[in-house]
């Protein structure tokens, strides 16, 4: 089941790359990708739609993992619809 | 002028190069010593070196510095710090930086890189160690900026120390660190601690009431979090009986009564079958590794779980828990209630099964048997002196037979599995506690992935003691071969091994040969008397094995021991 998560993040260098990683290595596809940059600069919104390797990946655990990262804010976590892509 | 004016130009802060701003700000952090190589792109900071107060050890390979600095981070609980310059002597860190994000070891690496307008375009020594470290660091930073150095390392010792520990990279391209910045204020960083539910406290001494037969099972966390005597209270008020993981041990005294060993694939079998009929896994600082549960859906399939961890992300991860402690152990352990009434027949139970399976160290024939000779070892060498060791059969002995009074006292590479770590971990142990006996043991395939360290403990004149275990094959491999591939020993000899006494003393390091068991004692002698290096070459059995054994994808429970 696909899922897809809203990530708030400070957008430095490298942030990007070390939240999709953290997905990629936690045993999840990236399915659908979508990054903007606030207006007012620094923080960033990431919307990113996953799905897992195998039934043994949680979801639950993929999102621990991203929340201890130091650049990231907050995520919410919900199952889109089909019609639903990032 | 005016004295007014003279004052004020006095006072203004002056500009300096980015490299002094670094050592500056490596300073402020109480940085004492830095293990590193210079090279091209680092040459600036090197050149700042000189006119600090860090104290800087050469060591002759990279691999060797980012080893020592976990070593030195893991005695100390402060950031080790360690410096190389850009493309290989970055790379050559890689390794090391592996080492201790695995471990969970508070890290500084430093690399030099290619000045910034040349970044991207395939400079002489450029390589990408900011992309290539992502997967190994907590955190990581390209200096952009020279004015932001301050903060920058600040921010780094900060997040390398909080909560759960592990590597930060800093990235200074050349030119950041050869351009001036006048330094600025630096902001401090603070990391909300964990706070345990009180639900979840309550969920836990609600199991722990229930509970007939808890087990207290400790992992690296606890010498993290310099929990040894929250654990401790808690182990002696509860009564339970206590096993640890490999990083675990010293956690509560290898001696203590109600310690049943190490558990896992080369565990005790009192403390696997322990854990096989327990009805309550009380876990603290322990993240359900592999090596430790072996098949998972069989590792304490009949218990509930309480999972105490300061890192959120490891709880429920492998193991759902009936009670999720996320927290500061020295806090939430006091907070358990336990009566060790309800346990004293399972405790009795376990220690009956801890004498029917305690070590046999009656070996045939004339030959050095390793685990005596650890055992041994380690009792004449006292509580207080620091074992490192390599990876291979050799550290699984120590992890058996060698006596722990405190988590610190054991480095071992445990998550990476790094070959190579011993020497290194030694020197790093020996710059943390200068005043300690420090014993490397080593085997003979993992001593030659960094025996060039034997000029650096020339170099520093070291005491560091080394055993090294040579089997003339790399051992564990032979084993698995063995057991598991139908004898089919495949790249395993290593019979062309140099002499090692030799190769230590071409070092300037004392060195002597034993290989049979009336030696041992005078061998053990020699070693803990003299003041300097010293290398006592050992040659054992090469048939010998790590006994006992969980076989891949097995329970614990099917452990596989010496026939006799």
């Amino acid at each position: 089941m696909n899922a897809r998560l809203k990530i708030e993040y400070a957008n430095n260098e490298g942030a990007l790359l070390r939240l999709l990683g953290v997905v990629e290595r936690r045993g999840f596809m990236i399915k659908s990708v979508a990054m903007n940059e606030h207006a007012e600069g620094g923080t960033a919104s990431l919307i990113v739609e996953v799905a897992p390797r195998g039934a043994e990946r949680r979801l639950e655990v993929l999102t621990a993992f991203l929340r201890r990262m130091y650049e990231v804010q907050s995520i919410n976590s919900f199952e889109p619809r089909q019609d639903q892509a990032a | 002028m005016s004295a007014v004016g003279a004052s004020m130009r006095e006072e203004a802060p002056q500009p300096v190069s980015g490299a002094r701003l670094l050592t500056l700000a490596l300073e402020a952090e109480g940085v004492t010593d830095i293990f590193g190589y210079p090279g091209g792109a680092i040459m600036p900071v090197y050149d700042a070196l000189t006119g600090s107060k860090l104290n800087h050890i050469l060591v002759r390979h990279e691999q060797a510095a980012a080893l020592a600095a976990d070593a030195y981070g893991r005695v100390t609980g402060r950031p080790g710090v360690c410096l190389a310059t850009s493309g290989p002597g970055a790379t050559n860190l890689v390794t090391g930086i592996a080492n201790a994000y695995m471990d969970s070891v508070p890290m500084v690496a430093i690399t030099g890189q290619v000045a910034s307008p040349l970044m991207g375009t395939d400079a002489f020594q450029e390589v990408d160690i900011f992309g290539i470290t992502l997967p190994i660091v907590k955190h990581s930073y390209v200096i952009r900026s020279t004015a932001e150095i301050p903060q920058i390392v600040a921010e780094a010792f900060a997040i390398a120390q909080s909560g759960r520990p592990g590597p930060v990279l800093i990235d200074l391209p050349k030119d950041m660190g050869v351009m001036t910045a006048v330094p600025g204020p630096v902001r401090p960083l603070s990391f909300p601690a964990p706070q345990c539910a009180s639900n979840e406290i309550d969920a836990a001494n609600a199991l722990l009431r229930e509970a007939k037969r808890p087990i207290l099972y400790l992992g690296g966390g606890v010498s993290i979090a310099r929990g040894e005597q929250a654990v401790r209270d808690f182990a002696a008020r509860s009564g339970m009986p206590v096993v640890a993981t490999l990083k675990g041990l010293g956690a509560v005294p290898t001696t203590d009564a109600n310690f049943l060993g190490m558990l896992g694939m080369h565990g005790t079998k009192a403390a696997n079958i322990a854990i096989d009929s327990c009805d309550l896994l009380v876990c603290v600082g322990a993240r359900f590794d592999d090596r430790a549960t072996g098949k998972l859906d069989t590792f304490a399939s009949r218990a509930k779980v309480i999972h105490l961890d300061t890192d959120a992300a490891e709880i429920g991860k492998l193991r759902r828990a009936e009670a999720a402690l996320c927290g500061d152990m020295n806090v939430v352990l006091a907070e358990l209630e336990a009566d060790p009434a309800n346990y004293a027949d399972w405790l009795a139970e376990c220690l009956e099964s801890k004498r029917e399976h305690a070590w046999d160290y009656n070996a045939p024939g004339a030959g050095i048997y390793a685990p005596k000779l650890l055992k041994d070892l380690s009792e004449r060498a006292g509580p207080k002196a620091i074992f490192t060791c390599d990876v291979g059969q050799h550290q699984m002995w120590v992890a058996q037979h060698c006596q722990f009074s405190r988590p610190q006292a054991h480095l071992t590479s445990a998550g990476l599995g790094t070959m190579g770590y011993g020497v290194p971990a030694g020197i790093g142990a020996l710059f943390a506690e200068p005043d300690a006996t420090v014993i490397t043991v080593s085997g003979d395939g993992s001593i030659m992935m960094n025996i060039h360290e034997l000029a650096t403990i020339r170099r520093y004149r070291l005491p560091l003691k080394i055993v090294l275990l040579d089997n003339s094959q790399l051992g564990m491999v032979r084993q698995w071969q063995e057991l598991f591939f139908e004898e089919n020993f495949s790249e395993i000899d290593l019979s062309d091994n140099p002499d090692f006494a030799e190769v230590a003393r071409s070092f300037g390091i004392e060195a002597f040969t034993i290989d049979h068991r009336s030696e041992v004692d005078g061998a053990i002698d020699r070693l803990l008397n003299t003041k300097g290096p010293i290398l006592c070459h050992c040659r054992i059995d090469p048939r010998e094995n790590v006994w006992p054994l969980v076989p891949p994808n097995s329970a614990n429970i099917n452990m596989m021991e010496k026939r006799k």
